[in-house]
């Protein structure tokens, strides 16, 4: 293991930002910590980093205990939330930073900035300033500084909060393909998890200083650890009175349930597949979002949410139509179960 | 129409005030000073006692402004880039010498230093005067106006958080490298303008010194407290002569701050920081 975090606490007065953390990263991976704000996500960052010093435990990188290594000797590169550039410093000197530091000659210097830059794609810019820069270039800049003196770890602070919606999904894949072509270790936070799903090679889901649940974003998506995890990772519905609904049976352990709105069909009345399984319900608003339509539904006072193509049959509000959930995570203040439609199930019948 | 109206009436009120408050007894200490003739003018400033308190002001100035410096940038330093128990407190106690007459500020002073102070001794034994002394004078100067550089500073280094340095930090850089390459470069302006601010207040400081200088002629008097003699000596043209030098002073204080304060708004300035 590469890096290793050992029963790690710390406190900020009475704010208990991580409590017992514990979790390793196998080296060249790219992992997202990935948690609400106040979760203790960039603590635990910052710690690793040596900005923060934790109260107690061990911090493990290479086989070696950082904890009294200050954060200067630890060799690593760190992407501020806001960058950090030096702002009355030229992207070559910011980037030469780290470099000059470390007192390498001149040549050494310009060759190394140089292929970072090239690697960024910001030939040319060189001269300019971090105020003539785009939130994107500047990103990029912050991460060439980052990895000039060439660390062993990367770590990575919200590295897309501050820009805007559609260059972030574009910077995405860029940094996606960036670490994987240096084949650094990196961790980086996040509070959205559609970032974490699509840039991280494994999630560590942290919530108010603890961790919830690490493993690859499928296998977060598919068995979710904690209730938190269920609700948190994917797209949501609490249900409570799932006992009402056709083809489940209340579990006396579980008493709310998760229901996402991918679970859930919703077809016309007359084309209804499957009659044991399925409820009736009213549409009750339809929106649309962009790609597709969002559906609200009553089902026996039970407001659920669905999404469909804009190819697909056009519904209208106060329809009746035909729902089918097949699946639901049963859970209580501790653990989640998955069930399947059962009437489903019987009827062997295949879902898509 | 009528917001036209209120507009200007509030131009035209703002520059009567102006005129009537600050550059009409301006202009009155410059034509006094010249009234009797230029004769009289350059014979009171450059009579012997009036070079010596100029140059004790710039003395006492040059030393204040340098220890204000350095220790103002140590201040906000510690105040905004640390987390401490207390800091609130430390902020509040640095603006003391804004919240208190400077007449009691010299007072302090005698109260410590001088004869009945509890410092007396040992600086007898020592043989030191602080206390009708020059050591005094700057001292009661620097009390005066040591909040003008840490209080531009730290609003200035709050608002810049210390992300810079820790990534510099991050990086290998070293305390001394990291204040010279990032924190200084920021700070720069903000800093000027606060050394302008504690320099205008140095050369013009009365109260204080006044308690603590004993009006020795030629040896402990600066120019204001020689201003203050000459006027009660009835000799106004000599008084409002030396007067001019004061003002002429900070009329190029005054320009080279706008420069600063211009410098600041254009580029680097706090306008950019909040962003």
């Amino acid at each position: 293991m590469y890096v290793e975090l050992q029963d790690i606490n710390k406190k900020f007065g009475g704010y208990q930002a991580a409590d017992n953390i514990n979790f390793s990263i196998e080296k060249g991976k790219l992992i997202g910590l990935l948690g609400p704000s106040g979760s203790g996500k960039t603590t635990i960052l910052r710690m690793i980093a040596g900005l923060e010093t934790p109260d107690s435990g061990s911090i493990i990188i290479d086989g070696q205990r950082v904890n009294d290594l200050p954060a200067s000797r630890r060799g690593i590169g760190f992407v501020f939330q806001n960058y950090a550039l030096f702002r009355y410093m030229t992207v070559f000197d910011n980037i030469a930073f780290g470099l000059e530091v470390q007192k390498r000659d001149k040549a050494y210097i310009k060759e190394r900035v140089s292929e970072l830059i090239k690697l960024i794609g910001l030939e040319g810019l060189e001269k300019r300033r971090p105020h003539q820069l785009s939130g994107g270039q500047k990103q990029r800049v912050a991460f060439a500084r980052a990895l000039a003196p060439s660390p062993h770890l990367l770590l990575l602070d919200e590295p897309f909060a501050a820009i805007d919606a559609k260059i972030r999904k574009e910077l995405r894949t860029w940094l996606r393909e960036t670490i994987n072509k240096v084949g650094i270790t990196s961790i980086f936070v996040t509070h959205d998890q559609e970032e974490a799903v699509e840039v991280a090679d494994e999630i560590i889901i942290t919530n108010s200083g603890r961790i919830e649940q690490i493993g690859t974003p499928i296998d977060i998506y598919k068995k979710p650890a904690t209730p938190f995890a269920a609700k948190f990772i994917g797209e949501s519905i609490d249900v409570d009175r799932y006992g009402e609904l056709h083809g489940f049976e209340t579990d006396e352990h579980y008493d709310h349930a998760v229901l996402r709105p991918e679970f859930v069909k919703v077809t016309k009345v007359d084309k209804e597949l499957y009659p044991y399984a399925s409820e009736r319900g009213t549409v009750e608003g339809i929106f649309f979002r962009g790609n597709m339509l969002e559906l609200r539904l009553n089902v026996k006072g039970l407001k659920l949410i669905s999404y469909r193509a804009l190819e697909d049959e056009i519904f209208e509000v106060g329809e009746e139509v035909s729902i089918l959930i097949y699946r639901l995570y049963l859970y209580n203040d501790k653990h989640v179960r998955m069930v399947e439609n059962a009437s489903v199930k019987a009827n062997e019948l295949f879902i898509i | 129409m009528k917001q036209k109206i209120v507009k200007w009436a509030l131009i035209g009120l703002g520059a009567l005030f102006v005129l009537i408050m600050l550059i009409l007894p301006l202009a009155t200490v410059l034509v006094y000073a010249l009234r009797q003739g230029w004769e009289t003018f350059s014979e009171a400033i450059l009579d012997e006692y009036a070079i010596k308190a100029l140059n004790l002001t710039l003395f006492t100035t040059v030393i204040t402004v340098i220890v204000n410096t350095v220790f103002g940038i140590f201040a906000a330093w510690s105040i905004a880039k640390f987390r401490f128990r207390g800091k609130q407190i430390l902020t509040t106690l640095i603006d003391i010498p804004f919240s208190i007459s400077p007449i009691i500020a010299g007072l302090v002073f005698i109260l410590v230093f001088g004869r009945i102070g509890w410092a007396y001794p040992l600086l007898e034994l020592w043989n030191i005067k602080v206390v009708f002394a020059v050591p005094g004078i700057v001292l009661a100067t620097i009390f005066v106006t040591f909040p003008f550089v840490s209080r531009e500073l730290i609003p200035l280094m709050q608002a810049q958080g210390s992300d810079e340095e820790e990534a510099a930090a991050l990086m290998g850089a070293g305390g001394f490298r990291i204040f010279r390459k990032v924190t200084l470069p920021n700070i720069k302006w903000g800093l000027l303008y606060g050394i302008i601010l504690c320099t205008a207040r140095s050369l013009g400081e009365f109260g204080a010194v006044s308690v603590v200088s004993g009006h020795l002629r030629g040896k402990t008097d600066t120019l204001p407290l020689h201003v203050e003699i000459l006027f009660n000596e009835f000799k106004l043209t000599s008084a409002f002569a030396v007067s001019s030098i004061l003002v002429l002073i900070a009329i190029i204080i005054l320009i080279l701050r706008n420069i600063v304060e211009y410098r600041v708004k254009k580029r680097g300035g706090v306008n950019d920081y909040v962003r």
